[in-house]
């Protein structure tokens, strides 16, 4: 990892592409703020903008790579991590940075999810779980909390949803955890720990989407919103809530789990030099 | 790869591998799928000695992402599959088009629909090939007859991906996959291999997809500077997403044009007995060899009958159509489907010539078989 | 072009598509060019299979799929109806005697082999496939017998050359016993 003479003075418009401003997100979403946390931890570790490479999906979630100052992939909806898997593998020089959404990671794309958590393959993914499907215009997603209304729960969510960590931990993510927006420096350092872990990283950022699932379940505006996430979490209580449904029950915050199982692209690298040395 | 010279005795799918690794291929990323596992299988060996990277992902759909994301990384790069599997790895296939990223992806065609016949081979992938994922976009398909020409058309779909920036689909038929033909394997040296050109210039005002006068701009590597911007959504010179109508025009338009400027490069097509011919039939892949040999037989009793035998499937070799039926008064268009190439034989010729014969029930259609029907129109 | 089709049939397992191996490989090695196909079923065992050869003198076979045989190898009853009428006329058929109690009706020649039982007298009834190409190669002289035993010794694992020189020199000792009754 190439470091930076100084980590000093974050300027956030080092790393932006000014001139695709101003960006399309709403007032009052959540997933700028996780924009910021991502490039301030960048930042902080001295990571090389031009080894930065960000693959996102569909979705709010997805436009975000546009607006970065770096080399960026805007792929199929649900398939960044497989998109990920092929460039981090060939190109390990690389930092590899998903942004995905609770859609994308978790419903189209969840066999991928549990796959890259199982091989352990070096990156980091963030999920912005903002329990809706904003940019198609406000469907229940697989995280939305039970009851809440959106465009196709007309009388309420009635499916139950998923714990994304809890399924990256099991699916074997090499470190997981989980943060809200309104702790941006928390959010900042544990996605600093992710970037610096050296497998798959799986961090799941609890954002707003103000404008259209907060207007519908008339959950105020967006300091509100993320004042009740802030306080339906509990960051010192993993372990005990494991019974508890996802939302608006409390929620661990922080690294959840972290393990040293061997990162696959070293391991691979490894197998292949001894194929090699024996083909000659 | 300099030892392999003496003849060996090699199957269509393995050779499929060879010429892959052998046209500088070193990401594949697959899924298995019957009649096609065996180049998964071949690659799975072959890679990690060259320093190669494979990987069997968890669908078909991750290993079409996972070879565009590496070819993205720099990487010349295969997958391969089957009938249900081509199918869904359709959308993707859309997004290295519309981003304009070079990959082979190889479907060895079984009997269909749905789940089909897994071991009986079928050629009625023809249309899902050129059309099978949605909008207008170019689409390169090669179709080999023989386990020589598997080897031989594997490395020009390299070679046409990365000079055209563009996937290219190598639509071999289960015959073709799983026959064992003795082959002399060229030596590396022999080769003709091509490069995908790499932006090289100044990185300030760098535009990824500027209209350049081969219609192919030059491919921004990762960590090389450029940090630009690819998405499947519509794109202008910048890369960046845009919804403007001579924009658009103009962006989905060179990707269809790149392919008409360059159709000598891309077009093959083997014609046989042609000059003369009363009746030409036009067939492919292992029914193309069927028809040789029966064209052969139909020579031997006399009668004018010539074979057109395309190597590129899309874009259809046109005008070696057109010149190849003058004379005939009868086109005969063998497959193994219900009638998929026809139609676009229909197109270039007119429907009064054309006479079809078909057969999908997971039997290769024979040169007796042809024979017969060449007789019968004769 | 000049050249020959062969069809070694009989149930899955029964080593079939390693006989079409081991004569392709004996093939090449004499500047021949062959084509094998194989009938492919989804079972990997039990069930019919074949697995079919043309050979050409040179360059690739025009046509790369079985249309008349010139010889057919049946080890198994259940191979007898499918390749029936695919034979040509005159055509040599080597049928297993024990294992095969139907006859295929036509102008062939036809003879009835003892390759499953002289198999289980070696001690492994898998080797009748073995027996049966060498007693192939014996009586259709199809390519030179020394060149066969190379291609099985270059190609056996050590574990099963022993076995599988014996069944070959059965194969060649049948051959020669069908060569001197006719």
């Amino acid at each position: 990892m190439a470091v930076a003479e100084s980590v000093d003075n974050f300027e956030i418009n080092d790393y932006l592409r000014l001139e695709m401003m101003p960006h399309f997100l709403c007032p009052g979403c959540g997933h700028g703020i996780a924009m910021r946390a991502l490039l301030w931890a960048v930042h902080e570790l001295g990571i090389d903008k031009n080894k930065l490479a960000i693959v996102s999906g569909i979705g709010c979630s997805g436009r975000m790579g546009a607006y970065v100052d770096a080399n960026t992939f805007h792929v199929t909806h649900g398939r960044p991590l497989a998109f990920a898997t092929g460039l981090a593998l060939a190109r390990p020089d690389l930092e590899v940075v998903v942004i995905t959404g609770d859609g994308d990671a978790l419903a189209i794309g969840g066999n991928h999810l549990i796959h890259a958590c199982r091989r352990n393959l070096r990156m980091t993914c963030l999920l912005l779980n903002n329990e809706v499907y904003g940019m198609t215009g406000g469907q229940v997603s697989p995280t939305t909390s039970e009851n809440r209304l959106t465009t196709t729960t007309p009388a309420g969510n009635l499916e139950p949803v998923f714990d994304a960590c809890k399924l990256a931990e099991a699916a074997g993510a090499g470190l997981v955890g989980r943060e809200v927006t309104l702790q941006t420096p928390t959010l900042k350092d544990l996605i600093k720990e992710g970037l610096a872990y050296p497998g798959f990283a799986f961090i799941e950022v609890i954002s707003d989407c103000t404008e259209i699932f907060g207007r519908k379940n008339d959950l105020g505006n967006s300091p509100e919103m993320i004042l009740s996430q802030k306080k339906s979490m509990r960051p010192d209580s993993y372990g005990t809530v494991v019974d508890e449904p996802f939302r608006p029950n409390s929620l661990p915050t922080g690294v959840l789990a972290r393990n040293d199982r061997p990162e696959y692209g070293e391991t691979y690298r490894n197998f292949a030099k001894s194929k090699q040395g024996r083909a000659k | 790869m300099s030892n392999r010279t003496l003849p060996v005795n090699i199957q269509g799918n393995h050779a499929c591998a060879l010429g892959a690794v052998a046209a500088g291929c070193r990401f594949y990323a697959g899924y298995p799928i019957t009649p096609s596992s065996e180049v998964a299988e071949r690659m799975s060996a072959e890679l990690p000695k060259v320093g190669g990277i494979f990987i069997q992902m968890e669908d078909e759909i991750g290993s079409m992402g996972a070879i565009i994301g590496a070819s993205m990384g720099g990487s010349k790069v295969m997958t391969a599959t089957s009938g249900p599997g081509f199918s869904l790895k359709q959308e993707n296939i859309g997004y290295a088009a519309m981003t304009e990223t070079p990959c082979v992806v190889v479907n060895v065609m079984r009997g269909g629909p749905s789940t089909g016949m897994p071991t009986r081979p079928a050629q009625g992938d023809v249309m899902q090939a050129r059309w099978g994922t949605h909008g207008d976009h170019p689409a390169i398909v090669l179709v080999p007859s023989s386990v020589k020409e598997v080897f031989d058309e594997t490395v020009r779909a390299f070679n046409l991906a990365e000079t055209l920036r563009t996937p290219v689909i190598l639509l071999i038929d289960e015959v073709v996959g799983h026959l064992v033909e003795t082959i002399a394997l060229p030596k590396a040296s022999e080769l003709d291999l091509v490069d995908r050109k790499w932006a090289d210039g100044p990185k300030k005002g760098f535009q990824p997809f500027a209209v350049t006068d081969d219609m192919v701009p030059p491919m921004p590597r990762p960590g090389d500077g450029y940090r630009a911007h690819f998405t499947g959504l519509t794109h202008d010179e910048s890369g960046f997403p845009t919804q403007k109508p001579e924009k658009v025009a103009q962006a989905v338009g060179r990707i269809l044009d790149k392919l008409e400027r360059h159709r000598d490069l891309i077009e093959s097509y083997e014609a046989l007995q042609t000059d003369d011919a009363e009746l030409l039939v036009v067939a492919y892949g292992i029914t193309g060899r069927s028809a040789r040999k029966a064209v052969a037989m139909a020579r031997d009793k006399g009668l004018k009958a010539g074979l057109l035998r395309p190597i590129t499937l899309w874009p259809f070799p046109e005008a070696a159509l057109k010149e190849a039926t003058k004379n005939a008064r009868h086109v005969l268009v063998p497959e193994m489907n219900a009638g998929q190439l026809c139609y676009e034989v229909e197109r270039i010729c007119g429907t009064e010539r054309i006479a079809r014969l078909n057969r999908f029930d997971g039997e290769a259609i024979s040169p007796a078989h042809i024979l017969e029907k060449i007789e019968e129109l004769a | 072009m000049s050249g020959f089709e062969i069809r070694f049939s009989g149930a899955g397992g029964q080593g079939l598509q390693l006989c079409a191996k081991l004569l392709s490989a004996a093939l090449a090695r004499e500047g021949k060019t062959v084509a094998i196909s194989q009938g492919y079923e989804p079972t990997s065992r039990g069930g019919l299979s074949r697995a079919d050869m043309v050979v050409s003198d040179e360059g690739a076979a025009e046509y790369p799929l079985v249309t008349a045989l010139d010889y057919l190898v049946v080890l198994d009853r259940a191979a007898v109806g499918v390749s029936e009428g695919l034979v040509r006329e005159g055509g040599l058929i080597l049928i297993d005697a024990r294992r095969v109690d139907k006859m295929p009706r036509g102008k062939y020649e036809i003879r009835q082999m003892p390759f499953s039982e002289t198999a289980m007298r070696l001690g492994n009834e898998r080797v009748a496939n073995v027996i049966a190409l060498s007693a192939l190669v014996g009586i259709g002289n199809i390519c030179a017998r020394e060149t066969l035993e190379q291609t099985i010794r270059t190609g056996t694992p050590p574990k099963f050359l022993d076995l599988n020189i014996e069944a070959m020199q059965q194969g060649y000792a049948l051959a020669d016993e069908q060569v001197a009754a006719a």
